[in-house]
């Protein structure tokens, strides 16, 4: 089916609730809805089965406008629909919430809410997911009129207190994992209650790496933003600049030479490996299995080098320009690659072999989490966490981007969706990235490696979807023909892939959870991007001055 | 179902050498393309200032003494330095660029993460002018 017919499709399942319609891109449809009409809406675009619910963008359109914008991204293949609802900016207008038919919608309706300051009937979380708890109220970060000295902490919420824990009732105990955890690589907070060793509710809770990214992006000009948004994530740095430059690119109606589109794919490509391999030994050591742990991530510096060798850095690679690469791949780095992929090959099937038939590994993964296929879809999940519960979400084949036109990737897919499948798929699909790689490097376009780019993007907004290591990466970029953009919002695929771990840790005893997070692959600073500091051990709020002075006069030491 | 998968590996790690290396005592020499510390050159440039716009951590600061006579000097703050290699990539005249030779950045104190590129001359008179705020300003950066 081509784009043209789904996009009518989707204009057609949503004519009764239609106020206008426009087409911002080839791809996307844009249909305009009044704020009542929202959960009918979403729900004929869900009956029909059109899609899936991508994203949700909340932009503030500034005092002069007086509204607050929301974007409802619905993506099928490459199609995208977003449903476009106005709010008034100073009122108590709220939008209803569609956690309940959706259930990963219950996170961006908490981030529009925290961030923006949207009202949602019919939620029924009140706590913070994102914002510290000493944040203050009714002020949101991501408006327009925010100012630094806004954010100045407020004493006597949550934050004072212990986090819940204890006797709950009869055998209930909540146990809280987190922010610093041995079990947790990366800070996040959780709390599990528990009966005996059995979990029964599950709650969690955000923001400890939030750094303020899409504010800070705002003020930093197009070229600086591309170093900015490679720093969101270290493992998949190269995913989220990619995903930029794709963006702007389009904006700015520039297209990148084949030869650099191809190198770029090659990086991703080597940037899957490091991570999956990353991956294996982080969900190996939760098992307790430090072998297989200390075998794959020293196999994992074979990728590391030759991703220096080619980019001049191990991580945070900055390959990418905007209308281009920096690096070119001449005769010595692909002898370098040639080799360094034959070794993975072989150390990777090795991995694979074990995952499958070592028996304390087994115990830990085979049927623990097991998410049916149906469930995956309801849930929302991306990337290898679907595709082993069988369900075919791959960008890289649904809306090929750069020059994966060129150099296919199969689709690899398990059916099980227990913890055991979610290895297999990763690690078969690093097989087929190790492929395609060799294609790339034996069939690499000549050419030029950069084209011009204007240093103004003409106005206008872009939606820019890249399949990271983790699942689709979601880029809105909005330009008002300046030299910064007006906004971005990047989604990234860890905060769809939580809904697995909440809804599945119900069920499991309490020893699993560890490995359940890991399954994931979660990515804390994807989800995260100013933080204050309190310290219940003096009863002492500093206040943003305090902090910072402190932090200048520790740092001068 | 199998036990002791691995067992093979660690066998046959008695017999390799160790993965790890013995830093400081031991080095690998970085690759060629590696990014490691800013170099300048101020005899190439312009004093266009590109560098400087685009640095997205503001690390970067170009002095104009003269533009005419070609006199300038980068300060250039290491520690601020994300190595993104971007002002390498807007310089049309080649005059900066990172080496691989440059990398291992420790210090006692901050002060030397401060580095003064230029002439000799030129920094001296420069540093001097900082010294005295109450002299003859130095040129502003254009940009």
């Amino acid at each position: 089916m081509n784009i043209e017919q789904t996009l009518k499709d989707a204009e057609q399942f949503l004519a009764p609730w239609c106020k206008e319609t426009f087409h911002p891109e080839v791809n996307r449809l844009d249909v305009a809805i009044q704020v009542d009409d929202l959960r009918a809406a979403v729900g004929a675009l869900l009956a029909a089965r059109w899609g899936y619910l991508s994203a949700v963008t909340g932009t503030d359109l500034g005092i002069e406008v007086g509204q607050l914008e929301a974007l409802y991204h619905f993506c099928n293949g490459p199609a995208i629909t977003s449903l476009r609802i106005h709010l008034p900016r100073e009122s108590d207008a709220c939008l209803p919430s569609i956690a309940d038919i959706i259930p990963s919608a219950s996170f961006f309706e908490r981030e529009l809410q925290e961030m923006l300051g949207f009202a949602f009937s019919g939620s029924k979380v009140s706590e913070r997911l994102f914002l510290p708890d000493d944040w203050p109220e009714k002020v949101y970060p991501l408006r327009a009129d925010f100012s630094i000295e806004q954010a100045a902490p407020v004493a006597g919420r949550r934050a004072d207190e212990l986090p819940e824990q204890g006797v709950v009732g009869g055998n209930t105990f909540v146990i809280p994992i987190g922010p610093q955890h041995p079990a947790l690589k990366e800070p996040g907070h959780f709390e599990f209650t528990v009966d005996g060793e059995i979990v029964t509710a599950a709650k969690m809770r955000l923001g400890y790496a939030h750094r303020g990214i899409e504010k800070a992006a705002e003020s930093r000009n197009w070229i600086q933003n591309l170093y900015l948004f490679e720093r969101i994530c270290g493992i998949c740095s190269h995913t989220h600049a990619m995903a930029y430059s794709l963006g702007v690119e389009k904006l700015a109606q520039v297209e990148a030479p084949p030869r650099a589109q191809a190198i770029r794919e090659l990086i991703a490509g080597l940037e899957r490996v490091h991570s999956h391999l990353l991956w294996l030994g982080v969900a190996a050591h939760e098992a307790g299995f430090d072998t297989l742990f200390m075998y794959s991530w020293r196999d994992r510096e074979t990728v590391m080098n030759l991703l220096e060798q080619i980019t001049g850095n191990r991580v945070n690679y900055s390959a990418n320009v905007l209308g281009g690469v920096k690096c070119d791949i001449g005769a010595e780095q692909a002898k370098a690659v040639k080799e360094g992929l034959t070794y993975l090959e072989t150390r990777i099937r090795h991995y694979l072999e074990v995952v499958t038939t070592d028996a304390m590994f087994l115990n830990r993964t085979r049927g623990i989490g097991t998410i049916s296929r149906d469930e995956a879809e309801k849930f929302g999940l991306l990337g290898p966490t679907a595709r082993a519960s069988g369900l075919s979400r791959d960008v890289r084949l649904e809306a090929p981007y750069g020059a994966y036109h060129h150099f296919p990737v199969s689709l690899v897919m398990e059916t099980n969706g227990d913890l055991e499948a979610r290895c297999v798929v990763r690690l078969k699909e690093l097989l087929v990235s190790c492929f395609t790689m060799r294609t790339i490097v034996d069939n690499l376009p000549e050419g030029p490696l950069t084209t011009r780019m204007p240093r103004k993007i003409p106005a206008g907004e872009t939606v820019s979807r890249i399949e990271a290591p983790r699942g689709e990466l979601f880029y809105y970029i909005k330009s008002k023909g300046g030299e910064n953009p007006a906004r971005v919002h990047i989604r990234t695929p860890s905060l769809c892939n939580w809904v697995s771990v909440l809804e599945k840790a119900v069920g499991h005893q309490l020893a699993d959870v560890p490995m359940l997070i890991a399954g994931m692959d979660p990515c804390f600073s994807c989800n995260d991007r100013v933080v204050t500091v309190n310290r219940p051990s003096t009863n002492e709020t500093w206040s943003w001055k305090q902090l910072r002075e402190y932090g200048i006069e520790f740092y001068k030491r | 179902m199998k036990i002791g998968t691995m067992l093979k590996d660690i066998v046959a790690s008695f017999f390799k050498k160790t993965s790890t290396q013995l830093y400081p005592f031991e080095k690998t020499r970085a690759p060629e393309r590696y990014r490691g510390n800013l170099f300048y050159d101020p005899s190439a440039c312009t004093g266009c200032c590109l560098c400087v716009k685009d640095c997205p951590s503001k690390a970067i600061e170009l002095v104009t003494l003269d533009r005419a006579a070609k006199r300038f000097v980068l300060k250039y703050h290491m520690d601020q330095c994300i190595y993104c290699g971007q002002c390498a990539v807007n310089c049309k005249f080649k005059c900066m660029g990172m080496t691989s030779q440059d990398w291992e950045h420790a210090a006692l104190n901050k002060k030397e993460f401060t580095v003064y590129y230029g002439k000799d001359e030129d920094i001296k008179q420069l540093l001097e002018n900082v010294s005295k705020p109450a002299a003859e300003p130095v040129d502003k950066p254009i940009g």
